[in-house]
This record gives structure tokens, sequence and C-alpha cells, in this order.
């Protein structure tokens, strides 16, 4: 096989599979919002408040995702 | 001038939208080059007196302070001195409005005695992260800048020398009006590795047709032998001589075949190369290679970067072109996340030691209950792990900003690609992205600060947010 396409290969499947990391984020964004929506509707007075760190955890929850992007960059795009 | 413009925005608007259908028709959009790190514009363009190169990243980054010191100057002068309540209007009122709903904010999550430092800090970054993020909405950012060839050398550590990547870059070629563009649809093939190829399809023809002519010297040896052994033996100085004639003129014979066989192998490399230059895509032609500052030994990096002089020339048609473009977001360049990072977490530790002196340390060194209590180790090990979080802080903000802009920076390109006339849906996602990153990052900076300030021996129940 020619050296240069075993190296995009192994460049494409190991982006993919750092991707992976992103489900985690999802899931962890999908538990927050589900959780401030759920508490906003029972005291909409709060909502302010709870909007605050719903973006908070959100954004926290995010990070970790995003350093899975980072990673599978790195991978694409530094790597040679 | 306002009463003209009424109700014929919408024809300007449906007008930009036609001519971006027609010049996505006439350019053909072109598969974005994707770098990391911030690139270097070429030499001629150092910081003032010094070898350093500037890179796009930092002109944005300078832009930014630009707007800003002419934002802060604009808003002293607008603020009302005499201190009316009434705000003048326009964009000193909104900005107000933005201002006071910020301050009651950050009042709620850290109104403490150190509120004008933790709140200076938190605008100060929310502004700086909040313009260079919004940069990358501004048409020509990102995608107009200086055209140049894209070859580079690369330290090859097997043979311990540098050499010429090629394998990346497109070709250029002439548009309407004199203006150039670079053709995408063409990759673009080095000289060096044009002339690889001819060597490599000339060695193969000539094994070739050295293997045909072997054979049939075989061949006529072989009938030569039969015919020698077939008829009687004597005369043997005659045959051999006639013998040698014979094998001479066909060796003649043979070389015509080996000639066909050599010309059949060729043929190949020939179609190939016209198949190409079928396609309207050229060879390259050995031109002075785009050399980078940072390749090569340390004097090079001295040495001026030549930019090339004409784009339009027959021969610089036949370099590989990439656009480096003037300006990049600051945001997607690990240097500026970095620095804002650093320049957080500095001064959360500075306005820890200012809220509680010394004692701000036992947040990290906490031996205090180590003898006095059966759990007194777990208290060590929660300082050292705050002083590794610590850390860790610094990783988490500079990337978290660095992976969301540069993933919206990719996202842009690759949607400016793939629908090139309708990539707004994703700018007006971006606007959001990047105004949530700016907040989140001046928020967390604000919180970590309000954190630092709190004093940990007044809640020895365990009660607080870890």
């Amino acid at each position: 096989m020619d050296p240069q396409a075993t190296i995009v290969l192994g460049k494409a499947i190991g982006a993919g599979l750092a991707m992976i990391g992103a489900a985690g984020g999802g899931i962890g964004i999908g538990i927050s919002v589900g959780g401030a929506v759920m508490a906003m509707g029972r005291n909409p007075d709060h909502t302010a408040t709870i909007q605050t760190n719903m973006i908070l955890g959100v954004a926290f929850a995010e990070a970790v995702a995003i350093y899975a992007l980072v990673v599978s960059l790195i991978i694409l795009f530094v790597l040679s | 001038m306002n009463s003209f413009w009424n109700g014929k925005r919408r024809y300007v608007a449906l007008l930009l939208f036609l001519a971006g259908v027609f010049v996505a028709l006439v350019v053909p959009p072109v598969i974005p080059f994707i770098q990391l790190a911030g690139e270097n514009l070429p030499a001629g363009y150092n910081i003032p007196f010094t070898d350093i190169r500037i890179t796009n990243t930092f002109v944005a980054a300078v832009i930014v302070w630009v707007l800003l010191l002419l934002f802060t100057a604009y808003i002293a002068r607008r603020r009302p001195s005499d201190g009316s309540e009434v705000p003048p209007g326009g964009f000193y009122n909104m900005f107000e409005a933005l201002y006071e709903g910020l301050m009651g904010f950050i009042g709620g999550i850290a109104g403490g005695a150190h509120f004008r430092l933790i709140f200076n800090m938190f605008m100060t970054i929310f502004l700086i992260v909040l313009l260079s993020n919004w940069m990358s909405l501004i048409p020509g950012v990102d995608t107009v800048g200086f055209i140049h060839p894209h070859v580079k050398e690369k330290f090859d550590p097997e043979t311990q020398e540098y050499k010429v990547i090629t394998t990346d870059g497109f070709e250029i070629y002439q548009g309407f009006l004199g203006i150039s563009y670079v053709n995408g649809q063409c990759d673009w093939v080095s000289p060096a590795d044009e002339a690889a190829a001819d060597a490599a399809a000339l060695a193969a023809a000539e094994t070739e047709a050295a293997a045909a002519q072997q054979t049939q010297l075989e061949d006529a040896a072989y009938a030569r032998y039969q015919a020698e052994h077939g008829e009687h033996g004597d005369d043997h100085a005659d045959e051999a001589s006639d013998d040698h004639g014979d094998s001479h003129a066909e060796g003649m014979a043979d070389s015509s075949a080996a000639t066909a066989a050599y010309d059949e192998v060729l043929a190949a490399r020939v179609a190939e190369k016209q198949a190409r230059a079928d396609r309207g895509c050229y060879t390259g032609v050995a031109l002075a290679p785009w050399q980078d500052g940072y390749n090569g030994d340390k004097d090079a990096k001295k040495e001026p970067i030549p930019l090339h002089p004409d784009p339009s020339s027959e021969e610089a048609k036949r370099v590989p072109w990439v656009v480096l473009p003037w300006v990049r977001v600051a945001s997607t360049d690990l240097n500026m996340t970095l620095t804002i990072a650093l320049i957080s977490v500095v001064m959360t530790q500075y306005i820890g030691f200012k809220a509680l002196g010394f004692g701000y340390l036992t947040k990290f060194f906490n031996f205090a209950t180590l003898f006095k209590s059966p759990l007194g180790g777990i208290d060590v090990a929660v300082g050292l792990l705050e002083l590794i979080g610590d850390f860790a802080k610094i990783l988490s903000f500079s990337f978290r900003l660095l992976g969301a802009m540069f993933a919206g920076a990719i996202l842009l390109f690759v949607m400016s690609f793939l629908v090139p006339i309708l990539p707004w849906p994703f700018f007006i996602l971006e606007f959001f992205v990047g105004a949530i990153q700016a907040l989140v990052f001046a928020l967390l900076t604000a919180i970590f600060m309000n954190l630092a300030t709190i004093s940990h021996h007044h809640d020895d129940d365990h009660d607080d947010e870890h």
C-alpha cells in the first residue's frame, strides 16, 4: 500500500475515533437542559437564575466534547 | 437618504443574492486549505526593527485592540459628564443597557468586596473575546489575502535533508478581467514528481525492451543451435562466421521489436500526461519555492521570503497556489486563547492573595488538619488537587475557546465550499457561538475569581461547591 495513503487512512480513523468523546458531551448537555427546562416549568419566577446555571453547566459539558474535537483537529491538521 | 432606501433594501438583498449565484457559477469554489497554527505573513511584514514575522491572527488581534480603544474613547466622550440620568440614545444607550445588565448579572454571582476588580476583568475579557470571535462574520476575513505558491520544505529524517513538499495545492487559471483564480479541479504535480514519473516510465520501458530483446536472442540462439545440430557438423569456421552475420541481422530485427515494446510501455505514460493536459491541468515548472521561515537552518529565518512577482504571468500559472488571508480570527490561534487564559488564571491568584493574604496558600497546601483529625490526609490531597486543577484551568480555558472558534471557522469554510451561495444560516450559528463562548470564558473567570476570595476556614462542614 502507498505509504501516503496509509497515513491518510490512519489519520481519518484516528480523528473519527477521537470524536466518539463528543457523545459524552451530548449526553451531559441533554441531561442538564432537560433538568433546567423542567425546573423552569415548575417555577417560572426563577427562570433567569436557572438559565444562567444551565448555560454554565452546558458550557462545561460542551468543553469535554470540544477537547475531543481539538484532539481530532490536531490529528487531522497538525500531525503529518 | 433614509426615505430613499425605504422599501428598497429587499431589492438590494435580492441583488446581492443573485450576485452570489453568479459569482459561484463563474468562480468554482475551492477546497479550503486548513492550518491550525496562525500563518506567517511573508517577509517585509515583520514587526518593525525585528526579525519576528507577523501572523495573520496577530493582525486580527491588533484590529481588536484598536476597535476596543476607539470604542472606549467613544463611550467616554458620549457619557454625560454632569451625571444626568437621561442617556444620549443610540449606540451608547444600547451599550449602557448591556453594561447594566451584565453588572447586575455579575453582582449576583460575585457581589462581594472585590466586585469592582472582578467585574473589570469580566468585562475586559468579555469584550476582547466577543470582538475577536465576531470578526469571523465579516466578509473578507479568512478569505481575502495573499495568493502564494504552496510549496514548503520539510525535513526528511531518512535522507537528512530538506525536501520540497508538493502534495497539496491547486493551480491558478486566468479568469475574466485579468483576474486570476485558483483552480480547484486540478491537483498540482511538481516538476520533480513529473520527472521521477518520466524516469520510472523510461526505466520500465527499457527493461521491457531489454527483456523482449533477450527473448528474441534466446529464440535465435535456440534456432541456430537446432540448425547446427540438425545439419552436418563440418566447416565449423564458415558456419560460425555466417551464423555471426545472421545473428547480427537478427539482432537488428530484434531491436525493432524491442522499440515496439518500448513505445508500447511509454504510450501509457504519454496518454496519462495527455489526459491531464486535456483536463486543462498543467504540470509544474520549477520556480523559486515559497520558503517558510521556520524550516531550514536558523540563518534562513532572516532571509527575505520571495513573494511571487506576478500571479497572472504564464509561468506562474503552473505552480500550486493557496490563499494566505490577511486577517484570520484571533481566537483560532492558540497563542491568543492561551494568553487570555494565563491572564485570567494569574489574576485569579492575585485576587486570592489580595483577599486572603498568604492564608490563600492554605487552599493548596492544607496541612493544618493533617494531625488533628483522622481525615486530615484527605484535606492535603484535596489541596494538591486544587493546585493541579488551577493548571488544568489554563488548558481548559484555552482549548475550549480555540476548539469552538476553529471548528466554527472550518464549518464556514466547508459550508462555503459545499453550498457556495447559502452559508448564511451558519453565520447566524457562528454569531451565537461567538457570543456564548465569550460569555462563558468571562463568566468562568468571574466565578473562579469569586471562589478564590472565599476563605476555606469558615466552612469546615464541606458544603462548598466541590
